[in-house]
């Protein structure tokens, strides 16, 4: 039943619009009112499920060059996983450590990790870039970043 | 106020020295991203948008539009050194630029892309002016039914005009839409899809979705090839001179494709890409030696590059006439007008008119200091192309980063984020385009208002949508272009 990637695609997006429309008729109604806040949910939901069913059955139409996107290396896989790591721990230190601080520590161990060899050009960059971006927003811009537990 | 006074208040807004300097700005930060390998205008937009916070919107919005076509300016380096096409529009660039650059003749191959680049642009911004005005007075008929009709258009044309199968493209844009009804409401006061949650109340920013399909999704890729791309070696420049054989053999192409870059790039759907390849193909077709083409032809290098920037100007009819943006690109920026306030559309050209004609005339001298800007200097843009790649990554991590924290001071859209990321990556590596579905976002809250006005005028009844003769017309035109791929894949079948 699940041969083909179409078709695994396919019953995901079912799922989805299913959920989409469960939460749509869950919305409350008000009456005299010619279109109601579920009208064009209940439209999407429908229209997604019915071109899903249509991609079930469609054939692949992708080229090679397309298919050939999705053969990623296992050690790829890891580094997509670790950078995306690296950008949660970034995310929630973003206001405890403050921005000069976590950005310096995340551009400087990202580039790192993806083998960037020249470790003082890092740092010089990892240094330079948030302290400037910092003073451009804060000091230019008026808009305020994290300060975090830096003092200034 | 007249159209004259208002063109007058344009060109002060533009040549105002505030007005000159924002536009130096747009356009040396469009290059600067354009060029850089899979960072596109819609990245080089986002990106750009929090600076613009508390600016006037005017001098705001000239840097913006600078920004935009200083991109697709950009993008031809990268194709023409790299053969890796930093935004779609300049794939077709590579077909016949590299191969000059193959040769030694890479300097000569970007003097060309310039020279035709600020040919197709300057041409495109004369036939905005007129064109964008008339569209204007024409669109102040217009009700909410055929608003709705004219943005269903524009989902569909994107939709069947996209690479690979249109059902993907389809779902995509579908999609886009349903993410566009979380939120309160705009009508009942309803809660939607908000999960309770507070942060979700005013609905997700567009910022958000932006940067993490376009930006956060190439960094994905970008990790993927880091070790095909940085060992590469550019080639070198040479000289960049042009000879009169060049000169003349470039005339023709400019000339022609510029005018026919513009009119792909006023239609809803197309854009930039699609005018790039048919003006490539129209020249191949009517050369005297098409076999020339794709070794380092003059012709198959100045078509594409004359219409990818008359596109872009010729995109700024619908987005600034009726309010509607007919791209991924376009949505953007309609997303950057909004932002600052100002709603784009029939009205603008009379109640804003140093916003309208001040963007417009602004791209006059903007396409000048784009090319002088990188005449002389693109031998040490090209240095910007050996970026190591590790740093580029986690630089353009941040930028996204600072993106979404600027606008909403909020760790909670951060996550959201990181989520479009891996969504934007899916739908990227299972061949899902992306602009549907950013077109669709933007335009979702705008076509749900016009949908349900209309139903209110007509107390429920849909015949609204038939009765009134734009919409009708407009909506058979979406009806048909769907025909198109339809058509195409019969063909297909058969052959």
């Amino acid at each position: 039943m699940l041969k083909t990637l179409n078709q695994r695609i396919s019953i995901v997006l079912i799922l989805i619009g299913t959920g989409y429309l469960v939460l749509t008729f869950q919305l409350p109604s008000y009456a005299y009112v010619p279109a109601d806040a579920d009208l064009i949910p209940m439209v999407l939901g429908i229209l997604l499920i019915i071109l899903a069913v249509c991609l079930y059955f469609s054939k692949d139409s992708e080229t090679e060059e397309q298919k050939a996107r999705r053969n990623i290396p296992k050690q790829d896989v890891v580094a997509l996983l670790t950078v995306f790591g690296f950008i949660l721990v970034y995310i929630i230190f973003l206001e405890i450590l403050g921005f000069v601080l976590i950005t310096a520590l995340f551009v400087f161990f990202c580039s790192w990790f993806l083998g960037y060899k020249k470790h003082i050009t890092n740092l010089l960059v990892s240094v330079i870039f948030p302290v400037f971006m910092y003073v451009m927003f804060t000091e230019f811009l008026r808009i305020s970043l994290p300060q975090g537990i830096l003092p200034f | 106020m007249g159209s004259l006074e208002g063109i007058l208040t344009g060109f002060q807004v533009a040549f105002s020295l505030e007005g000159v300097l924002f536009v130096l700005i747009g356009v040396f930060v469009g290059t600067f991203i354009g060029m850089l390998p899979g960072l596109g205008p819609i990245s080089a937009i986002a990106v750009m948008i929090p600076i613009t916070f508390g600016m006037d919107p005017a001098p705001a919005l000239v840097m913006m539009a600078g920004v935009y076509y200083g991109a697709i300016f950009g993008g031809s380096t990268s194709s023409i050194l790299l053969n890796a096409p930093g935004v779609s529009g300049a794939v077709a660039t590579a077909f016949d630029g590299y191969p000059m650059a193959q040769q030694g003749k890479a300097g000569k191959a970007l003097a060309i892309a310039a020279i035709c680049s600020f040919f197709g642009g300057t041409v495109s911004v004369l036939l905005l002016m007129l064109l964008a005005p008339a569209l204007s007075s024409v669109a102040i008929a217009f009700g909410p039914p055929a608003y709705f009709a004219l943005m269903l258009m524009g989902l569909t044309a994107i939709s069947s005009l996209s690479e690979g199968s249109t059902i993907k493209a389809l779902l995509s844009a579908v999609a886009g839409f349903m993410v566009a009804t979380i939120g309160i409401d705009a009508q009942t006061g309803t809660q939607r899809f908000t999960f309770g949650n507070v942060n979700l109340l005013e609905g997700l920013d567009f910022l958000v979705i932006a940067l993490g399909l376009f930006a956060l999704a190439e960094v994905c890729t970008l990790i993927i090839n880091r070790k095909d791309l940085s060992q590469e070696n550019t080639h070198k420049i040479g000289s960049m001179k042009l000879s009169k054989e060049d000169i003349n053999e470039m005339k023709g192409p400019a000339t022609r494709q510029s005018l026919l870059g513009f009119i792909i790039g006023v239609l809803p759907g197309a854009g930039a890409t699609i005018a790039s390849f048919i003006a490539y193909i129209s020249e191949k077709k009517i050369a005297k030696n098409p076999e020339e083409f794709g070794k380092g032809s003059v012709r198959g290098l100045a078509a594409p590059e004359a219409a990818n920037n008359a596109a872009t100007s010729g995109a700024f009819v619908p987005l600034l006439s009726l309010g509607i943006p007919g791209s991924g690109t376009t949505a953007v920026m309609l997303g950057a007008f909004l932002v600052l306030g100002v709603q784009p559309g029939p009205l603008l050209m009379t109640d804003r008119p140093e916003i309208f004609w001040g963007v417009i005339a602004s791209m006059y001298i903007g396409n000048v200091f784009l090319l002088i800007l990188n005449l002389p200097l693109i031998p040490y843009f090209a240095k910007i192309l050996k970026i190591p790649r590790p740093l580029l990554i986690s630089l353009v991590i941040m930028f996204s980063i600072i993106g979404v924290y600027a606008i909403s001071f909020n760790t909670f859209d951060l996550y959201m984020l990181l989520l479009f990321g891996v969504v934007g990556f899916l739908m990227r590596i299972f061949s899902f385009p992306a602009p549907p579905f950013i077109l669709a976002f933007i335009l979702g809250g705008m076509m749900e208002q016009a949908f349900r006005q209309s139903l209110t005028i007509s107390n429920g009844s849909l015949m609204i949508f038939v009765q009134d003769p734009i919409a009708l017309s407009l909506l058979i035109v979406s009806l048909l272009s769907f025909v198109f791929p339809l058509v195409r894949q019969l063909r297909k079948r058969k052959g």
